[in-house]
């Protein structure tokens, strides 16, 4: 294998594949940055240029632009809260205070740091775990896939902010919107209109929940101060603020791994899993939602922790675990190449050179984001007043270019209405979002379970993985409510005293 | 009891119990056939509906007991004086939702560029930078300008160009 290996290497550091990889990643940072254009559509658009490519050469510009995109997600939601793909939207709940406090650089840097390492931890697992990553997927049925969301739901407590119950509310309107459309079974709910029938779309929902607000909120309470440019003050991430979030990043890049493993999962999951296992084990609880690194650190990794790891069922078992991996498995397949079992046994230098070409990108995601925190970061400059409504228009003009729609734009301004009211009333909107990302893959894994086993609930404790889950739902609905307890506990003393 | 927590409780058990009694039995198609293992579609729409009534309710009910959130809360004003404070951010919030509506209502007459411009200006005039009239104008213009022409050249969207035909077609 490491002859292999050493052969892969000199194979892949030639001029062409460098430039291919440096540019995917700096057209990918730059794209991600701009919200609505997402890492699908950069792969997309890039797709026609792979054809005049060497099949090592167009896989890693592809695999570059995925990476440089999900990355650039971070910049837009740190710096106009306004999360540029869906897994970022984890980091804005402390990225955007931080830029608040005039700590931008500290925040962008520090979702660089996590990325890149996130990243490049993904591709050792790729290279060394694709056998036991993908024989693991493919035990994943219904029933435990139904577990795993179940799990992951739990982590709304993790990011309600000061109120579990306001939480769990927000988190029933998400899984309520996200019922929007056609059913697995081809019934239509809630379709009021021709658009409704094909559902909600999260780009809009996720982009209006988030960046929208933000100008309501400038327009409603005009006079208190907010309209001014933020401060950019100290831009140097510090040793021990990494060494501080260190434990996050290798966990949220470990969850990454694993979820992104997992076909259909995605980066979004597993940056919101992160986020809620990070809060729950760090001393700096409090400080989370609030601006602490620790959460930028934790969402950052595990997002970028998927995409090396979204290869593995991809090039293991020839099964796209996204749209962005299916795009890839057509690119694939122009080169000559068939993902599966087989690649493994006739395309194996390829397939090393991959490997290689990978962990070379996330050097150059780590330069390529320097290059860019240092322009980007001059956003924070101007005026609120003026950057709120530019960003409207980039939203508007970023949603409406995904798919030509009129419907999106709409929902994209009744969801900024929508989060406004919800600002206004104190309900956090990230239990909303996650609940809306994973309500569908709920409630299908749900019904296929119970539909499989012909109604009987205990298809559910059928498996192991299915009992691990659920004995970590038991553990951590019991930790949520012993620290709820606690809180009101130590709330009354102090009211007493 | 008169507070925002309690407010707050009756509109989300007051949005849920719409969903649950008058929209899900209209809008969630039931088929006439359903297998006896398999759930309904409205099984889900209904339990989510339910769950958040019920904490609806559990809102209102804390709000009354006078909860550690509710008594925080409620030691600000009240929604009554809340209402008259702010009402010339009501005023405005109702003046940029109206642009919204009317950007959504106006794109397919004036067309995509046009609406975005008159959209811009609104929320610049809104959002409080008025005092930068020449910034505003030339940002209103060639924001929407600059954006038509990359989205339109680099993932060659097509843009609605109005059916009045106020604005030229962009090279």
């Amino acid at each position: 294998m490491w002859n292999e290996l050493l052969f892969a290497f000199q194979s892949v550091a030639t001029l062409a594949n460098v430039l291919a990889m440096g540019a995917g990643i700096l057209g990918g940072v730059v794209i991600g940055a701009i919200p609505g254009m997402t890492g699908t559509m950069a792969v997309t658009l890039a797709l026609p240029f792979t054809f005049y490519m060497s099949p090592v050469t167009s896989i890693l510009l592809l695999v570059a632009l995925y990476k440089g995109s999900t990355y650039g997600g971070s910049i837009s939601a740190i710096l106009v809260k306004t999360p540029g793909t869906a897994s970022a939207a984890c980091t804005v709940l402390d990225g955007w205070p931080l830029a608040q406090q005039g700590k931008a650089g500290k925040a962008l840097n520090m979702a660089l740091v996590s990325s890149c390492i996130g990243d490049f931890l993904s591709n050792i697992s790729l290279i060394f775990l694709a056998a036991p990553l993908a024989l693991l997927a493919l035990r994943v049925g219904p029933p435990e896939y139904f577990m795993l969301m179940a799990f992951a739901l739990t982590m709304v407590a993790s990011i309600s902010g000061g109120s579990l119950l306001l939480g769990v509310v927000s988190a029933c309107f998400g899984l309520l919107l996200a019922t929007v459309g056609e059913d697995m079974y081809g019934s239509f709910r809630f379709a009021m209109t021709e658009d409704m029938k094909s559902g909600l779309s999260v780009a809009p929902v996720l982009i209006g929940l988030f960046a929208l607000p933000e100008l309501l909120r400038l327009i409603f309470f005009r006079d208190d101060g907010q309209g001014q440019a933020m401060k950019l003050g100290d831009n140097r991430l510090t040793l021990s603020e990494f060494r501080g979030s260190l434990k996050s990043i290798i966990r949220g890049s470990f969850i990454g791994v694993v979820l992104g493993a997992i076909p259909g999962i995605g980066p979004s999951s597993a940056a919101f899993f992160s986020y809620g296992e990070a809060r729950r084990a760090s001393p700096n609880r409090e400080n989370f939602g609030k601006g602490e690194l620790e959460g930028i650190a934790a969402s950052e990794s595990a997002n970028n922790g998927c995409c090396g790891a979204t290869m593995i069922p991809l090039l293991a078992l020839g099964v796209p675990g996204d749209v962005i991996t299916g795009v890839m498995l057509g690119a694939f397949m122009i080169q000559g190449l068939t993902p599966g079992p087989l690649l493994f046994q006739n395309n194996l230098n390829e397939v090393y050179m991959l490997f290689i070409g990978m962990m070379f990108s996330s050097v150059l995601l780590f330069g390529a984001g320097k290059i860019t925190v240092r322009f980007f970061s001059h956003i924070a400059r101007i005026p609120q007043v003026l950057l709120a409504p530019i960003v409207l228009m980039l939203c508007i003009y970023g949603i409406y270019s995904i798919s030509s729609s009129m419907f999106d734009v709409t929902v994209l301004l009744i969801m900024g209405a929508v989060g406004f009211i919800m600002l206004l009333l104190d309900i956090p909107p990230a239990p909303f979002l996650i609940a809306f990302i994973l309500g569908p893959m709920f409630e299908d894994n749900l019904r296929r379970a119970l539909a499989i086993s012909r109604g009987d609930p205990s298809i559910f404790f059928h498996s192991v993985i299915s009992w691990i889950f659920a004995g970590l739902i038991v553990f951590f609905v019991g930790l949520t409510i012993r620290r709820e307890w606690q809180k009101s506990r130590e709330n009354r003393a102090a009211r007493n005293a | 009891m008169a507070n925002k927590a309690f407010a707050r409780g009756l509109l989300i058990a007051l949005f849920f119990g719409i969903v649950f009694f008058a929209v899900i039995p209209v809008y969630v198609q039931r088929p006439s056939f359903i297998p006896g293992f398999a759930p309904p579609p409205d099984m889900w729409p209904r339990t989510v509906s339910l769950l958040g009534l019920a904490l609806g309710l559990l809102a209102m009910v804390s709000a009354v007991l006078g909860t550690r959130q509710a008594r925080r809360e409620a030691s600000s004003s009240g929604p009554a004086g809340w209402f008259s404070q702010h009402r010339g951010g009501f005023g405005r919030l109702a003046l940029a939702l109206t642009a919204f509506a009317g950007f959504v209502i106006l794109t397919p007459r004036l067309g995509f560029l046009a609406s975005s411009m008159l959209l811009a200006l609104a929320c610049f005039v809104l959002a409080g930078a008025s005092k930068r009239l020449v910034t505003i104008l030339l940002l209103a213009v060639l924001l929407p300008l600059g954006l038509q022409f990359f989205f339109g050249h680099v993932t060659h969207t097509p843009f609605p160009m109005g059916s009045w035909g106020v604005m030229p077609t962009l090279p």
